[in-house]
């Protein structure tokens, strides 16, 4: 669930950041991603939330100016995925920076909310049951689409349980109260050391939860190359690898921004993953991610090549 | 089991879990790190330490369940064996 900061990732795939002699990408380090930028947005908490996305929603269309380069990204990224062109492609563009705005306003202050009032905000929530029925550990698995934050803390609150957030080592420290804040039962696990992985283990043997992000691959031996809209893209396969290791299902979560501004959570039918089957898993779950982005293709914020997202 | 056997058991892992090269293995002394990074050391990364502690459930009989950070247990082969040795004696 998480990552907060503008195109940024807080939750980040197992794996990656300890891969020597490569140098792995750093998707949350733009030049945007700033406190000055968190504290705006968190000031604008005051504001009811119709106003305050309002807002957002003008700001966002309004800043996709200062980005050409992201703009070209997601330009590029939306042609392929939706095959629009010309003026219904500049919208979708423009929709994306829209969307994200808005995410990232509730990000800072709705999701900050306790969270117990989270759910008013939710105007659907598919499959969220099947939390329920599952005992001992397991593995939630999101992606950079929607409010996905939103989402891992409506999971850790329905799912009763620990909730450990794999996270990418923060490198602006300052903005460490916007995005990292423990409580409710979620804790973030910095990925700073290979040795990350044991706390995951333990805390899947406790029949906690752990929670990673599987849609941003980090150059490292744990990615594999799986179509994704028709081309090979990058995708981690170290959550499926600990599923399997620990023998604990993976539950896929999506939290999606609706026309009336309120989320759709979908949970959809958790994967097992038997040994030998890791990338088998892991294609079904980049073809549940494909069809989210392709019912939702302005809220997928990944702000980069995803097909080819490793420098050289 | 006492900590030569514990030695000789993570070895064994090294070889047929994580696909080390045996001759490899046989050079691990006690003094060996584990985590990438470190120069002299074993190299292993995340995915790596999620197939050891695996391996050590099964072999040493030892739950990987702890609150605590397991990092400093995991940092050399020597700290490697004196935790699953403690473990298996109830210290």
């Amino acid at each position: 669930m998480t990552d907060p900061s503008l195109a940024p990732s807080v939750l980040a795939p197992l794996s990656g950041a300890e891969e020597g002699g490569r140098v792995p990408p750093r998707w949350y380090s733009h030049a945007y991603n700033r406190p000055e930028v968190y504290r705006l947005a968190a000031a604008m908490g005051w504001l009811p939330r119709p106003a305050r996305l309002g807002l957002a929603r003008a700001l966002g269309r309004a800043a996709r100016r200062f980005f050409p380069a992201e703009r070209a990204v997601v330009r590029a990224t939306l042609e392929v995925m939706t095959a629009a062109s010309g003026a219904r492609l500049d919208e979708l563009t423009a929709g994306v920076f829209r969307d994200f705005a808005m995410c990232f306003s509730d990000l800072v202050t709705t999701n900050r909310q306790p969270s117990t009032r989270l759910a008013e905000h939710v105007s659907q929530a598919r499959g969220t049951e099947r939390l329920e029925r599952l005992e001992g550990g397991l593995i939630s698995l999101t992606a950079h689409v929607g409010n996905w934050e939103l989402a891992g803390r409506l999971l850790a609150l329905r799912s009763a349980r620990p909730t450990h957030v794999v996270v990418a080592e923060e490198e602006v420290r300052a903005l460490k109260r916007w995005v990292r804040r423990d409580g409710d039962g979620v804790r973030f696990v910095p990925r700073s050391a290979p040795t990350v992985s044991l706390q995951l283990v333990a805390a899947l043997r406790r029949g906690e939860v752990v929670a990673v992000q599987g849609d941003r691959a980090l150059g490292t031996r744990g990615d594999v190359l799986v179509p994704f809209f028709g081309r090979p893209a990058p995708f981690p396969l170290g959550p499926f690898i600990l599923a399997r290791a620990l023998r604990v299902p993976l539950v896929p979560a999506f939290c999606m921004l609706d026309s009336d501004r309120r989320y759709e959570v979908t949970v959809p039918e958790p994967l097992t993953v038997a040994a030998g089957s890791e990338e088998e898993a892991l294609r079904t779950w980049v073809a549940l991610l494909e069809d989210t982005v392709r019912r939702h293709p302005t809220q997928w914020f990944n702000f980069f090549d995803v097909w080819n997202p490793i420098p050289g | 089991m006492e900590s030569g056997k514990v030695l000789d058991a993570i070895k064994t892992l090294l070889v047929e879990r994580l696909k080390f090269d045996p001759a490899r293995a046989a050079d691990i002394t006690v003094h060996t790190s584990l985590p990438k990074g470190i120069e002299g050391s074993l190299g292993l990364d995340s995915l790596d330490f999620i197939e050891l502690a695996m391996g050590i459930e099964e072999r040493c009989g030892v739950m990987i369940d702890d609150q605590e950070d397991l990092a400093p247990h995991f940092k050399s082969v020597g700290a490697l064996v004196d935790f699953v040795a403690s473990r298996q004696s109830g210290r």
